[in-house]
């Protein structure tokens, strides 16, 4: 797939994404309209799409809130500094991304933003210390090509979705509790009620299987077109063997925001890690990704 | 015969907004590869600028090696003065080699290796060849882009008729790529 083709998917998708959330919000409202009060049903609908607007427009903040990554100058990381610099020249950026550090051990780094003029690059203390100058290349490169083909566009502003949807059905599910000790016998129809509740279980599942069919796809895509950057598979490849061998947790870690990492923040956390085997993965295996540079680049990593 | 004119009109229809499309995508890709060669002309300057005072740090402990400095100034002027692509890869080829001198004269001194003037310039120079690289990885990058949409069929006729031609690479020869000895930056 070329560079256009991957824009001009992305910005289908986000489309898709936009719309679907605005039908979820409208479910939501209708539901809640039929089984409970259309004033509520109101309040609902426009907590759930004002809250969604200012997520749109603040996602790449929220996110990097939610990360705890902070705004870092040049002196504060140099060698960051100079692999983005580099490998936004080499992508043809018209804009050097500005670089957010997050003071956690963990190895692990993420690109966000809504546009590419608005994107930044976030890194863990962890992982430049744990990379040498030609891995963090690739990492970067990585994370440069999320920017370039509009990847992080779709993908933060999927995590804020995800994170808005996931808010609603834990405050629907709530009143259905409270409400179905108090309504109980009263003129309702208890199939509307039902369908509600299974809409409402259902809500959360289609939002994080949305998250991960964005997300799984294009980290080896990614991982191509980084290699491509750097010119040098092998870079990446050994990041990527680090990273998996590498296993302390990340401390500010949600579901919602998973999908952005170089690599599964679950991986290294139990309580989070699902247990249906593979299926709710939002990365690929690292061994696939490094096998798949180690095919294109003509290598094996010792 | 009505539903052979609408065939007729559509295929019409889907030629021009096919032309329409290769038009633009050429001159964006024309002006992609204008961009990517001043993204490295200005690291081409900005290297330029380190050199007097890369010089100057260098003269304070070697006196007698004139004629590098003056190789050195040569690559310099012509760096700057370089409008083609062809003049500004000659003259990055000519500074490769006379800043292969001068660090190969630096490998005698060992007061100046240890300078922190000089390490500092160092350090920025290689950081500054990274960019070059860099920037011209993506100037060939979109340049083989381009030039492979201009030859080759159907869009070589949309090419001809917008009066598109093949750009020239930004080629560097390998030897004159290992010449600078890179300081290591960790």
């Amino acid at each position: 797939m070329s560079l256009q083709e991957q824009i001009r998917a992305n910005r289908i998708r986000t489309a898709i994404v936009l719309l679907g959330f605005v039908v979820l919000i409208a479910a939501f409202c209708a539901i809640v309209g039929y089984s409970y009060s259309p004033g509520l049903a109101g309040v609902v609908g426009i907590v759930g799409i004002g809250y969604g607007l200012i997520s749109y427009f603040a996602s790449g903040a929220m996110v990097a809130g939610v990360s705890n990554a902070h705004p870092v100058t040049r002196a504060d990381a140099p060698e960051l500094y100079h692999a983005v610099e580099t490998v936004s020249l080499a992508a043809g950026l018209a804009r050097t991304p500005p670089i957010y550090l997050i003071p956690d051990d963990a190895a692990n780094a993420f690109a966000a933003g809504r546009t590419p003029d608005t994107a930044y690059i976030a890194a863990t203390r962890g992982i430049i210390a744990l990379l040498d100058r030609r891995e963090l290349e690739g990492v970067v490169a990585h994370e440069i090509s999320h920017i370039r083909n509009r990847d992080v566009r779709l993908m933060t502003i999927a995590s804020v979705l995800v994170g808005v949807v996931a808010l609603l059905s834990d405050m629907l599910m709530r009143m259905a509790w409270m409400s179905g000790n108090r309504r109980r016998g009263e003129g309702q129809n208890p199939l509307i009620l039902i369908f509600g509740l299974v809409a409402i279980v259902l809500a959360p599942i289609s939002a994080s299987l949305l998250q991960m069919a964005l997300s799984r796809r294009r980290e080896f895509l990614a991982d191509a077109s980084a290699a491509e950057l750097t010119g040098d598979p092998e870079g990446l490849a050994r990041a990527l063997a680090k990273l998996r061998d590498d296993h302390r947790p990340l401390q500010r870690v949600t579901r919602a925001t998973a999908h952005l990492y170089i690599e599964s923040p679950l991986r290294d956390h139990a309580a989070l890690r699902s247990s249906l085997g593979g299926l709710f993965d939002t990365h690929p295996p690292l061994e696939d990704r490094i096998r798949a540079l180690e095919e294109s680049g003509g290598f094996r990593l010792a | 015969m009505h539903t052979a004119l609408l065939i007729a009109l559509a295929v019409v229809v889907v030629l021009l907004v096919w032309f329409v499309l290769t038009f633009n995508r050429l001159v964006r890709l024309r002006n992609e590869c204008a961009q990517g060669f001043s993204g490295i002309d200005v690291q081409l300057k900005r290297r330029a600028d380190l050199i007097p005072n890369l010089v100057e740090s260098v003269k304070a402990y070697a006196t007698h090696e004139r004629e590098t400095f003056e190789r050195l100034a040569e690559a310099r002027a012509r760096s700057i003065a370089a409008v083609t692509v062809g003049q500004a890869a000659a003259a990055a080829v000519l500074m490769q080699s006379a800043l292969g001198g001068l660090f190969g004269i630096a490998e005698a001194y060992p007061e100046l290796r240890a300078s922190e003037n000089f390490q500092r310039l160092q350090t920025e120079l290689s950081e500054t060849e990274d960019r070059i690289a860099a920037a011209r990885r993506y100037y060939n990058t979109t340049v083989r882009r381009y030039n492979t949409m201009i030859q080759s069929v159907p869009s070589n006729f949309v090419a001809s008729i917008g009066h598109h031609e093949p750009r020239e690479f930004f080629e560097i020869e390998d030897a004159g790529d290992r010449a600078v000895p890179s300081a290591s930056i960790t």
